[in-house]
């Protein structure tokens, strides 16, 4: 978690010219997020949320520009966004698949999705598949335990996994 | 069976009063129908201040984990100062073998807003924000829904049947996490809602004197808030009729298990999922009545009582009453979520212990040495002795590592390290022979004592 030191002292930031905060976005967050809360800061779990899911990561400009939102400094805005583990400060596959990995999940045999996701795609928790599809992560409880060995592909819970069902679910992904 | 009806499962088919494949989304309407916002009509017809000694009366313990008695945790609050006051309902929801606070917003969304909305009366708060875990995607979706149709049935917004609480429109916004345990400890939680990471603060002060945005703040689970309806509309006396009292010659100060509870249960039995019942009910009648007994006629083991923070059952606490004195009685930290994980006789102890510990090492938001630390080194320790590499001392290390850490013992900042503590400490000691018998039993001679 957060307290892993990250080199971001020293770390290059790619930028492009187009923001990834624009004018429609702003105006959206303004209206709709930031009158929720009495301080703009607030805002940052709900904004990055937001940028996230418009770009599937949240580039380092955009953590920049989101600070300048929000009026407060890149460093608290990086120092919120390393902290979360759902914020991916790198770009990941077009399918998330987050197999859960705690004690109810693995007493009902989690470890044979896990192998089944290395022998089909070839990658283990923490890659993501050479074509950019695939990345997998393993989670903690999902609350879903009663329906166990479960996971989470993007925003879809999988429940009851077998082997077999899982290779349709992953089949089934276009 | 202790529950003659069911109250939090009322508008959900939950066995044995109806069929799980019967579920489906109660809107307003379907909830105006059933009785809905009675409760709520019946506050507002009361003094704020005598619904919260309503509650109190009632004697309701939070279903977030501790158990602490809500009436008096509203009480905590100061006078009003004209000045803004905040609600953060905790759907955080991240206590492996936890469930239940999922099922009320799957299916029954209003009985919570309902709560909500008694709460904020009562206790003057004008802003609520629903705090919910970033892997309910679609439980987020389905909120903020029944969010929106409270405000179209002005429940919150500005012809609020409510209107106006220290001068300000009540207002209900959820507010997204995103994948930290530790925000579920409610100063994480509300330092996340501040935007900040989650770490949790040092108390006092305590948030119903200064919480959100530095202003009186109460936090509430929400199965807290889901029986909060029901009991203003049914009162104290019926609420008390469930559950356990407390035992004789107790002080009054002691609070008691009254009324109904989620359990939810996952593990190895027949038929996993969510049951309510009585607080106080037997573990075995949990699992032989409600869940249908051991999977695979196997002979049971160990249990969870509520969410891997408390601890383990052993064998011979098959028959542990579930209610919140379980702590006292059995050994472990105490009745917690009430999401109970069953174990049976081919379960690998070490391997159990292995896997919680590395939970709360990941999850520990590194604050406070004894947890950042010591979470990661009992994962190690208990990763070697899996695998067969560890010696007697590495038992004798363990213990005295996870007896060191937490707010128990007072070297840390939240309760995430007494969960690590309880969690390894009652599986290496109720299973010592397991473990014992798992590792090289080596004899350490001190070079001190050993001269040169
Ligand atoms: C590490 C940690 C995690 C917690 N997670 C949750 C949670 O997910 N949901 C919850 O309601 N309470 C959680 N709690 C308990 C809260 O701190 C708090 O006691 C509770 O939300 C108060 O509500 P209640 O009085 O209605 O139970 C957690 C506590 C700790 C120490
Ligand atoms: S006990 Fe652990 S999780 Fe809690 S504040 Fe300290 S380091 Fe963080
Ligand atoms: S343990 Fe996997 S969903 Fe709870």
């Amino acid at each position: 978690m957060a307290w892993i030191a990250k080199n971001s002292a020293t770390m290059q930031i790619d930028s492009r010219d187009e923001p990834y905060l624009d004018d429609t976005l702003k105006q959206e967050l303004e209206s709709q997020i930031l009158t929720r809360y009495p301080t703009r800061r607030a805002a940052t779990l709900p904004v990055l949320h937001a940028v996230q899911h418009r770009y599937n990561y949240i580039p380092h400009q955009a953590l920049e520009e989101a600070a300048d939102f929000l009026n407060i400094s890149s460093a608290e805005m990086l120092d919120t966004a390393s902290f979360y583990e759902d914020f991916w400060l790198k770009p990941k596959g077009k399918y998330l698949i987050m197999v859960c990995q705690s004690i109810t999940c693995e007493l009902l045999g989690h470890d044979r999705l896990l192998e089944k996701i290395r022998d089909k795609l070839g990658i283990e928790p923490g890659q993501t598949t050479d074509d950019g599809r695939f990345t997998l992560i393993t989670a903690e409880c999902l609350g879903s335990c009663d329906t166990a060995p479960c996971a989470l592909i993007n925003e879809t819970r999988h429940e009851d996994l077998t082997c077999e069902n899982l290779d349709q679910i992953l089949d089934s992904l276009d | 069976m202790t529950l003659e009806e069911p109250v939090l499962c009322k508008r959900i088919p939950t066995p044995p009063w109806g069929d799980k494949r019967d579920r489906k989304l109660i809107d307003i309407d379907a909830y105006f129908d059933t009785g809905g916002y009675d409760g709520l009509k019946k506050a507002l017809s009361m003094e704020a201040k005598d619904v919260v000694g309503l509650v109190k009366a009632a004697e309701l313990r939070g279903r977030g984990g501790a158990g602490f008695p809500a009436g008096m945790k509203w009480s905590f609050l100061p006078p009003e100062d004209g000045d803004r006051r905040y609600l953060a309902v905790n759907c955080d929801e991240s206590e492996p073998g936890t469930f239940k606070d999922r099922l009320i917003v799957d299916y029954d969304p209003h009985l919570i807003l309902e709560g909500i909305a008694i709460c904020m009366h009562a206790c003057r708060l004008d802003t609520a924000y629903f705090y919910i875990r970033g892997e309910y995607h679609q439980q987020a979706k389905i909120f903020q829904f029944a969010i929106k149709e409270a405000y179209d049935n002005k429940i919150f917004g500005n012809e609020s049947l409510l209107g106006r609480i220290n001068g300000q429109v009540p207002q209900c916004y959820m507010h997204r996490g995103a994948g930290a345990y530790v925000c579920g400890e409610e100063t994480g939680l509300l330092e996340s809602l501040e935007g900040k990471r989650g770490w949790p603060r040092i108390k006092p002060p305590f948030p119903a004197v200064s919480g959100a945005f530095g202003r009186p703040t109460i936090i509430n689970n929400v199965e807290t808030l889901a029986l909060i309806g029901p009991i203003v509309e049914r009162g104290p006396d019926w609420f008390k009729s469930m559950g356990v009292p407390r035992p004789e010659g107790v002080s009054p100060m002691v609070p008691a298990s009254y009324g109904p509870k989620l359990f939810g249960v996952s593990g190895h039995i027949n038929r996993p999922g969510i049951y309510e019942d009585g607080l106080g009910i037997k573990l075995s009648q949990l699992i032989e009545v409600h869940c249908r007994g051991m999977r695979n006629g196997k002979k049971f083991k160990a249990a969870v009582p509520g969410g891997i923070s408390m601890g383990v059952l052993g064998t011979d606490e098959y028959d542990a009453e579930l209610d919140f004195d379980i702590g006292k009685k059995y050994n472990c930290l105490g009745l917690g979520t009430a999401g109970v994980i069953v174990m049976d006789e081919d379960t690998d102890m070490v391997a159990v212990a292995r896997n919680l510990a590395r939970f709360f090492a990941r999850e520990s938001c590194g604050q406070c040495t004894p947890c950042r630390e010591g979470t990661g080194w009992m994962h190690q320790i208990l990763t070697r002795i899996e695998a067969g590499d560890g010696t007697t001392r590495d038992l004798d290390l363990l213990l005295e590592l996870a007896g060191s850490m937490g707010i128990g013992p007072g070297t840390t900042i939240c309760g995430l390290a007494d969960g690590a503590n309880w969690a390894v400490r009652t599986i290496v000691n109720k299973f010592w022979g397991e473990f014992e018998s798992r590792v090289r039993k080596e004899r350490y001679v001190s070079l001190a004592v050993a001269g040169p």
